[in-house]
């Protein structure tokens, strides 16, 4: 679905993503790890159009993605949740969604619907200002309205971010039922542990680089491997097993 | 007394038409266009010209503020340019020293192409009688003019998917990207519309008086002043505060000396940033 | 610090002083030549202290032509009216000055004013002041200005004299400038012009520094103001208006570039010469003004003085001790 092959970006004179290589297969989800500053959040925005990329080329479903703006991005099917989230603190929660489908008017209303069975807290608040919204509140706002302009494929950038545990399984259960609607999703986490178990699809960043693409399951199993690649420390509790 | 009240409401109208321009333009672009007097000074005398080649004065007027909205977009797409590449407090720097050099560069060329160039539209009558007050019919025309105006303004900014589009970009430009909005299209929309409203601020400007082309810099930190005093990024705001001011003009207007008015009107715009410093109203409500 | 270094840092001031003393012989008695050379003196003057106002702590003072004002007319009513002798009058209101524009920071300060907003107090600070000038006929006889000559140290009648005390003054404040910097408070300039807030949570106490900075240019300010009026023989409303003293100002230190040494009397000087070379042509002046505001901002982002010294360590004259960051 989305090829992107030898890309590099960055701000000013500091090339931050470098060189890299990546495929997100349809219908599935696909997770890019790495550290802090390795570049995954300027691999996004590269994508999307935030920022001119360097070098490299970009496909989505086999045509050319790079250097389109991105309005126009969002209407070929790709949509960014940024981990800012970036809501309008003065809008309610309804308000939003039908800003979400600025794109697509006409689908608005089954939409929104759509949108509410999946998140029946936020129907509950319907009228209410997103700045007085909690922290998974917001986060739930910033997908929803992600999912109202009909994506095909959606970005989220470390979606668990500020969520307390409990919140992260609700979270990756969503994002499950996401994918049974047929979104794709590609997935930059640092919360190493939730990805893997729910990605089938896994890329490395270090430093702007690939380390490692390959299927999930590799590091799965095999912490040695994921201590190499991911550099982490045993003993992170996985969010998604345990109590609800 | 009523005569007071109602010359403050619409000194207060042609206020916020002056203003409002102001706000889209930071809203949106987060620019401060110090040149904004100057394009309703364009508007003006375009007008003016116009006038004098006999069109009818509604169409001499129709053109003027589109001529003004349209000397608002060509500064925009041109010389503001570089100032839209930069982020944040550069870009608002950037942007009040380009529009400061286009404020004065428009200065001197109004002043070497029309010199005596004075705008003034004249009433069939000088006033009327409406529930037994005499009133200006200038004051009406303006009032009338601005009120018209302001309601097509909130029913576009309400009711259109465009409107709203406005109102998102002002909020969160990022947030508006992602939701697939083309913010280069809106803010070139918004220019345009701020433009307008420069020339209808113009064309009040004749029916009180008269407009000249130094006026500009006189509108601009008017405009300035009280969209900061409104909340620079808030329309509602924005139209409040004129009103405010407005009021205390007309009413001190009549009890002191200009001056006094003047410093009055000042001490209430700095008072009123001292106790709210983010301004009547901090955004868009 | 070892005698060549030491030279090394005086250098700059001292070079500009003695081409500044040497202008008068240059111009060989020429009165109008002083005269353009010590409103020059002024606005470089002016410069600096915008310089540290907006340049290094980001207060957009947009107040210099009333700041300046006040300072004139009150030490002219000082002098006048209420019989001071100079020197006195001339430290109530370089003190007048510096208390008022701490107040001004202060105020704004505390109550957590952007530039913008700073910029647009101080602005109607500007503009009321204009219409109290205006409005107290009574004791400034208003739009016709006063007369003000003999006041003072009479430096009105000795023009030669007047120019070398302004440049005194203009070499005092840039001497003081470059110790400041120079001294421990000079890094806590440069953390507060990059990032207040990294600053004050550096432990720097940002609102000290930044009243202190209002305090000291906005006496500097009022004192080249009262100086003005000496040395001009006539003040008015209108010498003191955003037009006449604000933009240039800006633009002169735009054009030598902010937050460096020299760059505010480089600037004045350049602006100076544009204008003598634009004078003839009676309304391009605004319009030239303009063009040159957009030009310069767009080209040299950094102004001349940045720009000289890039081309000066490519020849290898010149080895910058410390990075500067605009």
């Amino acid at each position: 679905m989305l090829e992107v092959q030898g890309l590099w970006a960055g701000y000013d004179d500091v090339a931050v993503v470098r060189d890299v290589d990546l495929e997100v297969p349809p219908k599935g989800a696909t997770a890019v790890l790495g550290a802090n500053g390795a570049g995954k959040t300027t691999l996004f925005r590269a994508i999307v159009g935030l920022i001119r990329p360097r070098g490299g080329c970009m496909r989505f479903d086999g045509e050319p993605l790079s250097g389109r703006a991105p309005h126009e991005v969002v209407r070929r099917g790709i949509v960014y949740v940024p981990a800012e989230r970036e809501l309008f603190p003065q809008l309610t929660v309804e308000q939003h969604l039908e800003l979400g489908a600025y794109c697509v008017p006409g689908a608005f209303r089954s939409r929104r619907q759509l949108a509410y069975d999946l998140f029946p807290r936020l129907a509950e608040r319907k009228r209410q200002r997103a700045g007085t919204l909690s922290g998974g509140e917001q986060q739930m706002l910033a997908i929803a309205r992600a999912l109202m302009a009909s994506p095909r494929l959606l970005l989220l950038d470390e979606p668990s971010t500020g969520l307390a545990p409990r919140l992260v399984a609700e979270l990756y259960r969503l994002l499950a039922a996401l994918l049974r609607e047929g979104v794709t999703i590609l997935l930059a986490e640092q919360h190493v542990q939730a990805a893997l178990k729910f990605c089938q699809r896994v890329y490395v960043l270090k430093d702007g680089r690939i380390a490692y693409g390959g299927p999930a399951e590799a590091l799965r199993g095999n912490p040695e491997l994921s201590r190499t690649y991911l550099g982490e420390s045993r003993g992170s509790p996985d969010p998604t097993v345990g109590p609800p | 007394m009523i005569g007071i009240v109602l010359d403050g409401v619409v000194q207060g109208l042609q206020l916020a038409l002056l203003s409002v321009g102001i706000v889209f333009v930071y809203g949106l672009g987060g620019v401060l266009n110090l040149a904004h007097g100057q394009m309703a000074v364009a508007g003006g005398l375009a007008v003016a010209i116009l006038l004098q080649a006999r069109w009818t004065p509604l169409l001499a007027s129709a053109a003027g503020v589109v001529a003004a909205g349209s000397v608002a977009l060509l500064l925009d797409r041109t010389l503001l340019r570089p100032a839209y590449t930069r982020r944040g407090e550069e870009r608002l720097l950037l942007g009040l020293i380009l529009t400061l050099g286009v404020s004065f560069a428009l200065d001197g060329v109004y002043a070497l192409w029309a010199p005596n160039i004075a705008l003034t539209l004249r009433m069939p009558t000088l006033s009327i009688e409406v529930l037994g007050v005499r009133v200006r019919t200038a004051s009406l025309a303006v009032g009338a003019l601005s009120l018209v105006t302001f309601v097509v303004l909130l029913a576009f900014l309400k009711g259109t998917r465009v409107g709203q589009a406005i109102r998102c970009v002002i909020q969160n430009e990022v947030g508006a990207v992602l939701c697939g909005v083309d913010v280069e299209r809106v803010r070139t929309l918004t220019v345009f519309l701020s433009g307008l409203l420069a020339g209808m601020a113009a064309l009040a400007q004749g029916y009180f008086s008269f407009l000249g082309p130094e006026m500009g810099s006189e509108f601009t930190i008017l405009a300035v002043i009280v969209a900061v005093v409104g909340g620079v990024r808030s329309l509602t705001g924005t139209f409040l505060a004129s009103l405010l001011l407005g009021l205390v003009n007309a009413g001190l207007s009549y009890a002191v000396g200009t001056y006094l008015t003047w410093i009055a009107l000042l001490a209430v715009a700095v008072l009123t940033l001292l106790v709210r410093p983010e301004g009547l109203l901090a955004y868009w409500p | 610090m070892n005698g060549r270094s030491r030279l090394r840092s005086v250098a700059p001031v001292l070079t500009t002083a003695l081409l500044l003393a040497a202008v008068p012989a240059i111009l060989g008695g020429s009165s109008y030549g002083l005269r353009i050379a010590s409103l020059t003196v002024i606005v470089a003057t002016y410069a600096i202290a915008f310089n540290l106002l907006f340049g290094h702590t980001r207060q957009l003072f947009l107040c210099v032509g009333a700041l300046a004002g006040l300072g004139a007319y009150a030490f002219v009513l000082l002098s006048r009216v209420g019989g001071l002798v100079p020197v006195l009058a001339l430290l109530i209101v370089a003190g007048g000055g510096a208390i008022f524009g701490a107040f001004l920071s202060y105020v704004s300060i505390r109550r957590g004013f952007g530039v913008l907003f700073v910029g647009v107090v101080t602005l109607a600070v500007s503009l009321m002041f204009h219409n109290l000038v205006l409005g107290l006929r009574q004791y400034t006889n208003g739009e016709t200005g006063l007369v003000t000559r003999g006041i003072g140290f009479g430096l009105g009648e000795h023009p030669k004299e007047a120019y070398f005390v302004l440049v005194g003054v203009l070499v005092m404040a840039l001497a003081g400038y470059q110790a400041l910097l120079r001294s421990r408070h000079g890094l806590a300039f440069q953390a507060l012009g990059d990032d207040e807030i990294s600053a004050e949570l550096s432990g720097i106490d940002v609102t000290k520094y930044k009243v202190g900075t209002a305090a000291m240019a906005s006496g500097l300010i009022g004192l080249i103001g009262a100086l003005y009026a000496e040395v001009n023989g006539f003040i008015s409303p209108s010498v003191f208006v955003l037009g006449h003293v604000d933009i240039p100002v800006f633009v002169a230190l735009l054009l030598g570039g902010m937050r460096t040494l020299l760059g505010p009397v480089v600037g004045a000087v350049l602006l100076s010469a544009v204008d003598e070379v634009v004078r003839p042509f009676g309304q391009l002046t605004v319009l030239t003004y303009g063009t040159l505001m957009v030009a310069l901002f767009l080209l040299f982002r950094e102004g001349v003085v940045p720009a000289a010294q890039r081309v000066l360590v490519r020849l290898g004259a010149l080895r910058l001790r410390v990075p500067r960051r605009s």
